[in-house]
């Protein structure tokens, strides 16, 4: 029985002979008891490796390892924004959100958004937007505007919709100050659908509008009064 | 998304796989850790429809040998002025390695790189000679021929001999 080698012997205990062979180291073994030892101790390493390394898979994968992984969809900011949006509705939702989500935006020189005193005004594209885009005449470009309505205590503030961002922008003496912002269409994020529907500026546009959002020929005698 | 939710699925395999190579369990969750950063970088090069566990069992792998080949080329640049800190190293190494790690693990230590890798990937991870032949880049005779020998050291490591 000497044509049954070890290589033959281990591959019977991995499973890897085909059927003939199997059978014939089989016949072998059954014949001769110091190959029947060999393969026992072959049988029983590899029963003794396994069972030894078997319960690192069955123990939980550490926490470092599972955050490595984690969804990046996963958008750490979005669900405080959001409650905050909707406890206070304001200023503060306003200010936290352009910090995180368009505060770069703030830096370039041809940035929408300018400071000033303390107060974000709308700047470039979006101030001509918020100024002469009609939101009844459906006008296209990089924003569109959604509602335009006046604020309880008087004034006048237009909601629009950017692929960057969507927002409330209110009339004041210095330009137009954005009161809410939220990151816009473009930038594709699952918690959220189209942005002019985004719950937060809703909520503000609640808050905000004295009476019913203006009609075609209210918005355009408003532009034509320089929304003041 | 899904590639992630893959890697997590064959995370506590990897992590086996990777303490089965490494000296003791925190350098095989180093190891492990290493290898998802490697796989998550290199995503655009993993074609979905392979196996994703092969592929990340190579990454793992490659990683490990290069690790072992710098700590090769330190011993040899630094041994000569630190002989001496060396020695009192390795004595403290060899009771720490006697207090804490297994009959099993010390015999895998003491196995050849090439050996230690066929056998984790055969008797440990249960792959195929083919898988594991593949995964190492080898012909399937190097393959058995590592398995035989490994495992021959092994029994008479472990005093499995009858």
């Amino acid at each position: 029985m000497t044509d049954i080698d070890e290589a033959m012997l281990i591959a019977w205990v991995d499973g890897e002979l085909d059927e003939v062979t199997r059978r014939r180291v089989d016949r072998a073994v059954a014949e001769d008891p110091a190959l029947a030892a060999r393969l026992e101790q072959h049988r029983r390493l590899r029963a003794r490796l396994a069972g030894h390394f078997a319960p690192i898979a069955q123990e939980d994968v550490p926490a470092s390892m599972q955050a490595m992984l984690a969804s990046p969809t996963v958008v750490p900011i979005a669900r405080p924004s959001r409650r905050w949006a909707w406890a206070t509705g304001g200023a503060i939702a306003a200010s936290l959100l352009l910090g995180l989500g368009i505060g770069r935006m703030t830096g370039g020189p041809d940035g929408p958004i300018a400071v000033r005193n303390g107060a974000m005004l709308a700047r470039g594209s979006l101030a001509t937007a918020l100024d002469s885009q009609l939101a009844s005449a459906g006008e296209g470009g990089s924003i569109h505007i959604g509602l335009s309505f006046r604020r309880k205590g008087g004034g006048w503030c237009r909601s629009f919709d950017g692929a960057a961002m969507a927002g409330v922008a209110c009339r004041t003496d210095a330009g137009w100050q954005l009161l809410q912002a939220v990151p816009g269409k473009g930038q594709a994020s699952e918690y959220r659908q189209a942005a002019s529907a985004d719950p937060r500026l809703l909520a503000t546009i609640d808050g905000l509008i004295d009476g019913a959002p203006a009609d075609a020929q209210g918005e355009r005698a408003a532009q034509a009064a320089g929304w003041r | 998304m899904s590639f992630e939710r893959d890697l997590l699925a064959i995370l506590p395999r990897l992590r086996r796989f990777a303490a089965s190579l490494s000296h003791d369990r925190a350098d095989g969750d180093d190891l492990c850790q290493a290898a998802l950063e490697k796989g998550l970088r290199a995503r655009d090069q993993w074609q979905p429809g392979t196996r994703l566990d092969s592929w990340m069992y190579r990454i793992m792998r490659n990683l490990w040998i290069d690790e072992g080949r710098a700590r090769q080329r330190a011993a040899r640049t630094f041994a000569p002025e630190e002989a001496g800190a060396d020695v009192g190293y390795a004595g403290d190494k060899a009771v720490e390695q006697a207090m804490t790690l297994s009959d099993v693990d010390r015999a895998m230590q003491a196995l050849p790189p090439e050996q230690r890798e066929a056998i984790a990937l055969v008797l440990v991870e249960g792959l195929s000679y083919k898988e594991a032949a593949a995964i190492l880049n080898i012909p399937m005779g190097t393959l058995t021929s590592r398995l035989v020998r490994g495992r021959g050291a092994l029994i008479e490591l472990l005093g499995e001999a009858a």
